[in-house]
């Protein structure tokens, strides 16, 4: 079966104008315009399987949300190649965007003013879905993200945790094989975004549904997904499995401890050494790091436990956001 | 009658219970586009208010105006001051806000979400308007025709057949107004601002309809070079035909040329609509 998402050499110019500075520059603005081009996506290219969900990162401007749009069909590529679930997306807008779910965690496609249901009913319509299917799916929906409080609520009044439910809901109400999400917990609590992980990992189990989703919160790929795909200043810098991300790049351990009372406090300097950091966490804990290349983390333990009495002991990988700052800064080269 | 011109950019050959599912999805978005307007009751009641004071303030000019002659251009002052308040009662129900509408979607960037919708744009945009000039219709046109004939002393139509006429006639404009609106709102995907323009085109059309004055009050020049636009058939045309100023042939003629316009213009939205949006650049994220 091919790849449900395959994507070529993709780039995307953006036109706009320098803008002069001072008022005679605004006058001179009125008259005379530099145009420049910017290079949003830079020859990006991945290919993506039924059925996979896989998260795609990057700074703010990286160019993430415009490889999003270009996905969906909204914006035309300036070069490159886009097939997605059998289509051009752009060209085949139409046929394409019928067996789409998008969401993007900043806007609604609700209708602001009007009870939830009736959107729902207008969706059941566009996508022709049957009745049995309708009802099916929002007793599912009503279900897991317990849209059913709100169905008769307008959107307006909903909070935003209430309303990207049921954005979720309206983008797979017509059980769509491939779905797009552009920071969908983006401003959520936890309790919310918890709620929305669990569900998507269920629609990704029971239908098989294809997830790509963009976020800030690395905790929701570390929830959802299994691969990866960096990119930064328009350029791909990494793509492929989480697990192969952390072997590769990560290059601290931590191990945090809590000591068995203050009168250790004094003595922390004799762990510290070559390549082996401490910082406080509070009172009694602290967290040791060090270079996983010059250090084993048996010999860091063994020092530790050696020196200090210490009452709790958990070893931690470097954080993943951690290790994604070191791919921006260090361009994708493996240290 | 209404659904058929909506339906005509999106539908060239296709199977029938294809192309009945089609007018359904859209029949949908002109029920959405009444029940939303629910929403902003209160600002129809106000509306009221306000064409009620329009049309007051042109009573009293037109009455100055007629202080001293009994006809002018061949209206007496009884035809011009129902051809005014006619011609605000259909404005009340044939306008809409499609292209400030869209500019805003532009500006706001949330035209994105318009276009993860299977749906031709256009005819999305001209059915919500069309749902919301049918709430109107109840809700602003009705108490103002009431208020209108019951303050001041308008004409009846000139018969059953000018008044059938007459209502098709305003139908028409709500497609002409909504053709041009939509072509005028495009603009913002490649001009992003596009505040100005829209003010122009605002009152060019008020003046250019023939809403203030019967296009017949222009010189000679201009209303020869009316004739070849589509702006006099959005009210001049339809409250001639309520006065009875246009009769028998030349009624047919003038809903023919309507019709004509209606598909032009929403030709030409198509086209304009086909033109930016290879263009479009979504604004903020």
């Amino acid at each position: 079966m091919p790849p449900i998402i395959d994507v070529k050499d993709l780039c995307k110019d953006f036109r706009t104008f320098r803008r002069r500075e001072g008022v005679w520059g605004a006058v001179q603005n009125l008259f005379v315009r530099d145009r420049i081009t910017v290079r949003a996506v830079d020859r990006v290219s991945f290919s993506i399987e039924r059925g996979e969900m896989v998260g795609y990162i990057g700074a703010n401007g990286a160019g993430k949300s415009t490889t999003i749009k270009m996905l969906t069909g909204i914006l035309v590529p300036t070069s490159g190649r886009i097939i997605a679930n059998g289509f051009v997306p752009y060209r085949d807008r139409r046929k394409y965007t019928k067996e789409l779910g998008v969401v993007f965690g900043q806007r609604t496609q609700l209708w602001w003013d009007i009870a939830v249901v009736e959107s729902f009913k207008l969706l059941k319509e566009i996508y022709e879905i049957s009745d049995h299917d309708y009802r099916q799916r929002l007793g599912v929906f009503s279900e897991i993200l317990s849209v059913k409080d709100y169905l008769y609520t307008p959107v307006r009044k909903l909070s935003l945790g209430e309303r990207m439910r049921c954005d979720l809901a309206a983008a797979l109400l017509h059980n769509p094989p491939l779905l797009f999400l552009d920071e969908p917990t983006i401003g959520l609590d936890v309790v919310a975004k918890d709620h929305i992980r669990e569900f998507l990992k269920e629609v990704n189990r029971v239908s098989r549904t294809t997830v790509l989703l963009t976020t800030h919160d690395l905790s929701d790929i570390e929830e959802l997904c299994s691969r990866i795909i960096i990119i930064d200043r328009g350029k791909t810098l990494f793509d492929g499995q989480l697990a192969d991300m952390k072997a590769r790049h990560a290059r601290y351990n931590q191990v945090k401890f809590l000591l068995k009372d203050r009168s250790q406090v004094g003595r922390l300097g004799e762990v510290t050494n070559d390549g082996v950091s401490c910082n406080r966490l509070d009172e009694l804990t602290y967290v040791m790091r060090f270079d996983r290349a010059k250090h084993s983390t048996a010999e860091v333990i063994r020092s530790l436990v050696n020196r200090l009495e210490v009452k709790d002991i958990f070893v931690e990988e470097e954080p993943i956001e951690e290790i994604v700052k070191r791919i921006y800064i260090t361009g994708g080269l493996s240290a | 009658m209404t659904s058929a011109p909506l339906a005509l950019p999106s539908l060239p050959t296709r199977n029938r219970s294809a192309a009945a599912q089609q007018a359904l999805v859209y029949a949908e978005f002109v029920r959405v586009g009444f029940i939303n307007t629910l929403a902003y009751r209160l600002r129809y009641y106000t509306g009221i208010v306000t064409y009620f004071i329009y049309v007051s303030v042109y009573y009293f000019i037109w009455k100055a105006i007629y202080a001293h002659s009994q006809r002018i251009e061949g209206f007496d002052f009884g035809q011009i001051l129902t051809y005014i308040a006619v011609g605000w009662m259909i404005r009340s129900f044939y306008y809409n806000n499609i292209d400030q509408d869209l500019a805003e979607q532009v500006v706001e960037g949330k035209l994105a979400m318009d276009l993860i919708k299977p749906v031709n744009v256009q005819a999305m945009y001209l059915a919500r308007a069309l749902g919301e000039s049918a709430f109107r219709l109840i809700l602003l046109t009705l108490p103002t025709v009431i208020i209108l004939f019951t303050v001041y002393p308008l004409r009846p139509p000139r018969s059953v057949v000018h008044f059938l006429a007459f209502f098709l006639s305003s139908s028409l404009s709500f497609f002409i107004v909504a053709g041009i609106n939509f072509a005028v709102g495009t603009l913002a995907i490649r001009l992003k601002s596009i505040l100005g323009l829209l003010r122009a085109k605002y009152f060019l059309l008020e003046l250019f309809s023939g809403l203030l004055i019967p296009i017949s009050f222009f010189p000679h020049a201009f209303q020869a070079a009316f004739a070849y636009m589509p702006f006099q058939y959005i009210s001049y045309i339809p409250v001639l035909i309520y006065l009875g100023k246009l009769n028998g042939v030349f009624i047919l003629r003038a809903l023919g040329i309507q019709f004509f316009w209606v598909v032009a213009l929403i030709s030409l939205g198509d086209g304009m609509w086909r033109w930016s949006s290879r263009r479009i650049t979504i604004q903020g994220g």
